[in-house]
């Protein structure tokens, strides 16, 4: 089937099997492997990219469904020079070990600060709990994304 | 400028700063397994024994072979006709056959492999593999498999390391003892004396970087990608079994906590790709994780002897640890936390017995600090019963008992830098410990507060011998290639070791750079396991470091035409104070070639205490630390919430201040779903019920608590700029402290974890 789409900027029209997700268009297709996989059931979040400006896990994602959206991953919100001012955030502040959630995390925060520039902690907390670390215990992430609310005023 | 910089200047050292791959990382560039491939690869799919327990009677692929695109199916039959293929891996118990051969011994045992030209291809092949299996009775735990005339898992028994002693017609593969004084004798001089049993279920890391390797066969070589922790081992136990050379390459791993310390796919992936005449790729799922490896389940039967004021006098420690299927990790992980059983306390008379036991469970590996952590549940949960038995104040009763300097361990050990007093009141002042707690009005919600002290050992040889080598080398540009074989799984270890390398070459960090875990590229380590990379890794730099300087100055005295004795290092090259210098750019620009050198470990054999007496060496340094935790129970649901947790470390020399603190956090954020939520759960048919992580919650940032993360940081002796190890005593504190604080909160002491909502309310009507 076909499938057009925007990835990242860039117009893109595919021909792809039915049954192929989003997470399989961007990592096997498109060679986007910031994009990662692990429970392959919409749980864990490591495969989160925004899709219309919403964090959507793109395992459970079937290609057609993003027909026509604008999908934004790790690689298109990184700058062709030094990083995106959440991404910064996440290094100063230790919002990372070994890195395997940290695309689809920023992209997460990415998210909800594009919905809410000033986030209360409880609401950063609720907002980002639906993707799972395994490193930090979550409160380097949390760090990062406050510092990234101060931020904000900064950054367009 | 400075002279030679020796391990008393340090300008990187106790700097924090970010990892240095965290640029990459947060830009989502850096490549772990399941995005690499090598050209011509092809794509395997492995079939898994649906069964915890059968005989197999006859494996029909033909079907599967039929299927356009798929390239070979892998089964016992080839492997059996492969006469240049050992049948049996496992570097520490060698008992797991590459594939299934008699029979199957977990639910998810390895049965074929099948390789195609793509995924698809391969996953619809598998399911074509026809296996007849005749069931054989399950032992599912390790009261089943102990039970009088108990099948057996393995009718026999091949133990590698030499500390592993099976039973022989058991499943007990592996049984040991250790002691001190005589626990009887102490029991009869004891005022009062306490039994209790305790439980912790298998769980599961749940690292997200899914386990996943390459392996190419070319030119009679053998070269394996993988995120094992352990490319050394995995090398020799390839070489061994293929009869050829082995290359081991570790990419940046997604966390492993244990999971990825021992080989399990690697071997038999590599028979497939040799079968296969071309590269194979295979990455498992999630929920084949679960069957791979699994934290072990565990049971602890305690007595303990005290006086009347609380000073233990004697302690009978029995635990049993169930391995599963395979004991090529399980085993030893046992064994080795006999010598911590007893926790960080003086006692003149005590007992541990440790029993391995094989069941039809998958393999259990370490966790994070091993069995430690429910080790120190069970001593710290009865230590609370005890005080407040005898009215005494838990930490009083601790204070009372906890180890100093110069105490001797049950191994014998002459313990130093055994901070564990300073830890124990860093913790409990972190959180409060002594302010008046919130109360409810409705008194449906009850908040209390809980202590646990620990002390955890790292790997260690029993004989004096190198655990690891490091090489510095001086390359083109001026730049120090420090070449290493700590696997970078998260825990920050380039970082450290930049740190260090920098400091002993008085350079900055950019002038460092780390090419770490390929095993033709870098020098032998034994694994990164234990917490031992910032010790031995970082002393193995540094006496890299000690070996190149004589070279370079070597050089540059020729270049520079002056004695050697004259020069004196500098951030930027050698020099003479006053006189002519060269950059290390220069330097090995005129030399022609890199200067190299190579650094030992040495560890191990005996130490010379200060009292002029030898004493054993059973851990090259030993980590204390304590954890102070507030909980609130909801009395109403049973749900139990974490408010506050601290955790201290005695970590000697904080090499990178943030980076111990953000460990120390990560590892309580992730016992919190061992502690009150996470468990395996099996059918009475043997099957694992809760392999999808739809029906595995782990914890999220709404079960975070509020962290206080601290750390003792007297320089330890011996380590490199005086530092100690710490990824895993984060988490090893936190079960103890929890249900210690339930126990505080609610009057009820919870002998088992989860401590779930179901468990806690029956915990509280019990109480009524």
């Amino acid at each position: 089937m076909n499938v057009n789409l925007t990835v990242n900027g860039e117009t893109l029209s595919l021909d792809v099997p039915p049954s192929t997700t989003l997470l399989d268009l961007l990592r096997d297709r498109l060679g986007l492997h910031g994009t990662k996989e692990y429970c392959h059931s919409g749980v864990c979040g490591a495969c989160t990219v925004l899709a219309d400006g919403k964090a959507v896990s793109s395992c459970s994602m079937l290609a057609g469904q993003v027909d026509g959206a604008d999908v934004l991953t790790i690689e298109g919100l990184t700058p062709d020079e030094g990083l995106h001012p959440i991404q910064q955030a996440f290094v100063d502040n230790f919002g990372l070990q070994c890195g395997y959630c940290t695309p689809g995390m920023i992209l997460l925060a990415k998210a909800l600060l594009d919905e809410n520039p000033s986030p209360t902690r409880e609401e950063i907390i609720r907002y980002m709990g639906g993707n799972i670390c395994r490193c930090t215990g979550y409160a380097g992430i949390l760090r990062s994304v406050e510092a990234a609310v101060k931020e904000r005023g900064s950054w367009s | 400028m400075c002279a030679a910089t020796g391990p008393n200047v340090t300008r990187l050292v106790g700097q924090s700063m970010p990892s240095l791959e965290a640029p990459d990382k947060a830009a989502g560039r850096i490549e772990y397994m399941a995005d690499l491939t090598v050209p011509n690869m092809a794509h395997a799919k492995v079939v898994r024994s649906p069964l915890p327990h059968a005989r197999i009677v006859s494996i029909d692929a033909s079907e599967a072979r039929a299927i356009p695109g798929v390239v070979c199916v892998l089964t016992r039959d080839e492997v059996r006709a492969d006469p240049d293929v050992e049948e049996v891996y496992g570097f520490v118990y060698r008992d797991a056959p590459l594939v299934a051969m008699d029979k199957v011994r977990h639910q998810g045992d390895i049965v074929a492999v099948v390789v195609a030209d793509d995924v698809d291809t391969a996953e619809a092949a598998a399911e074509l593999v026809d296996v007849e299996y005749e069931e054989l009775p399950a032992v599912m735990n390790v009261p089943q498999a102990l039970a009088e005339g108990a099948v057996q898992v393995h009718e026999e028994f091949f133990p590698i390391a030499p500390e592993l002693r099976p039973i022989e017609g058991t499943n007990v593969c592996h049984h040991a003892t250790i002691g001190c004084g005589d626990v009887e004798v102490g029991f009869a001089e004891s005022d009062f004396v306490y039994e209790d049993e305790f439980l912790a279920p298998p769980v599961q890391h749940c690292a997200l970087d899914l386990h996943a390797v390459i392996s190419q066969i070319e030119d009679g070589q053998i070269t394996v990608w993988t995120n094992c922790q352990s490319p050394f081992p995995l090398g020799r136990e390839l070489e061994r079994i293929f009869k050829m050379p082995a290359r081991v390459i570790i990419p940046y791993v997604g966390g492993g906590f244990g999971s990825k310390s021992r080989d399990r796919i690697e071997c038999v992936i590599t028979a497939a790709a040799k079968l296969a005449g071309r590269p194979v790729r295979y990455v498992m799922t999630q929920e084949e994780t679960f069957m791979t490896f699994i934290r072990p389940a565990y049971r602890n039967r305690m007595r303990t002897g005290v006086k009347r004021d609380g000073t233990i006098v004697a302690r009978h420690n029995e635990f049993w640890v169930d391995v599963g299927g395979y004991a090529i990790s399980g085993a030893r992980s046992a064994n080795n936390t006999l010598k911590v059983a007893t926790g960080p306390y003086r006692i003149p008379n005590a007992r541990v017995d440790c029993y391995a036991v094989y069941t039809n469970k998958p393999p259990s590996s370490p966790y994070r600090g091993l069995p430690t952590t429910q080790h120190t549940m069970s001593y710290e949960a009865q230590f609370d019963r005890i005080a407040r038995d005898l009215g005494i104040d838990r930490l009083e009763i601790r204070r009372r008992n906890l180890v100093r300097d110069g105490d001797i361990h049950i191994t014998g050990d002459y313990l130093r830098s055994a901070h564990s007093h300073e830890c124990l009141e860093q913790a409990t002042e972190a959180i409060g410990w002594d302010e008046a707690l919130p109360v409810d009005p409705e008194g449906k919600k009850l908040r209390g507060r809980g202590v646990s002290c620990t002390i955890k050992y790292t790997l260690t040889p029993a004989r004096l011998m190198s655990e690891n080598s490091a090489e510095v080398a001086l390359v083109e540009n001026g730049v120090f290639e420090v070449r290493i074989g700590t696997v970078n799984i998260g825990q920050g270890s380039d970082t450290v070791m930049a740190q260090i390398a920098g400091d002993a070459l008085g350079v900055g960090l950019d002038a460092i750079r780390i090419v770490h875990s390929d095993t033709y590229r870098v020098p032998v380590d034994s694994s990164t396991t234990a917490s031992r990379s910032t010790y031995h890794m970082g002393r193995a730099v540094v006496e890299a470091t000690d070996n190149l300087k004589p070279q370079m100055l070597e050089a540059a005295s020729q270049l520079l035409e002056r004695e050697a004795a004259s020069l004196v290092f500098t951030p930027g090259g050698i020099a003479q104070a006053d006189g002519p210098s060269v950059t290390y750019g220069e330097l090995v620009e005129r030399v022609g070639s890199p200067l190299a050198a190579t650094g030992d470990c040495v560890v191990g054999g005996m130490y010379a205490g200060p009292d002029g007496k030898s004493y054993p060496i059973a851990s090259t340094f030993w980590t204390f630390a304590s954890c102070a935790a507030e909980v609130e129970v909801d009395t109403e649901t049973g749900t139990v919430r974490v408010v506050k947790a601290a955790a201290s470390a005695t970590t000697g020399t904080a090499v990178n201040p943030h980076s111990i603190e953000t460990q120390l956090e990560g590892g309580i954020g992730q016992e919190i779903g061992p502690t009150l939520f996470e468990q395996l759960v099996w059918d009475d048919g043997g099957q694992l019920i809760n392999a999808a992580l739809l029906d595995y919650p782990l914890p999220t940032m709404e079960t975070m608590p509020d962290y206080a993360p601290r750390y003792v940081d007297h320089p330890f002796e011996g380590g490199p700029f005086g530092a100690k190890g710490m990824g895993e005593i984060g988490s090893v504190v936190v079960p103890g402290a929890v249900v210690n604080a339930v126990y505080d909160a609610t009057g009820v002491l919870f002998h088992e974890i989860p401590l779930t909502p179901h468990k806690v309310i029956e915990g509280l009507e019990g109480q009524r």
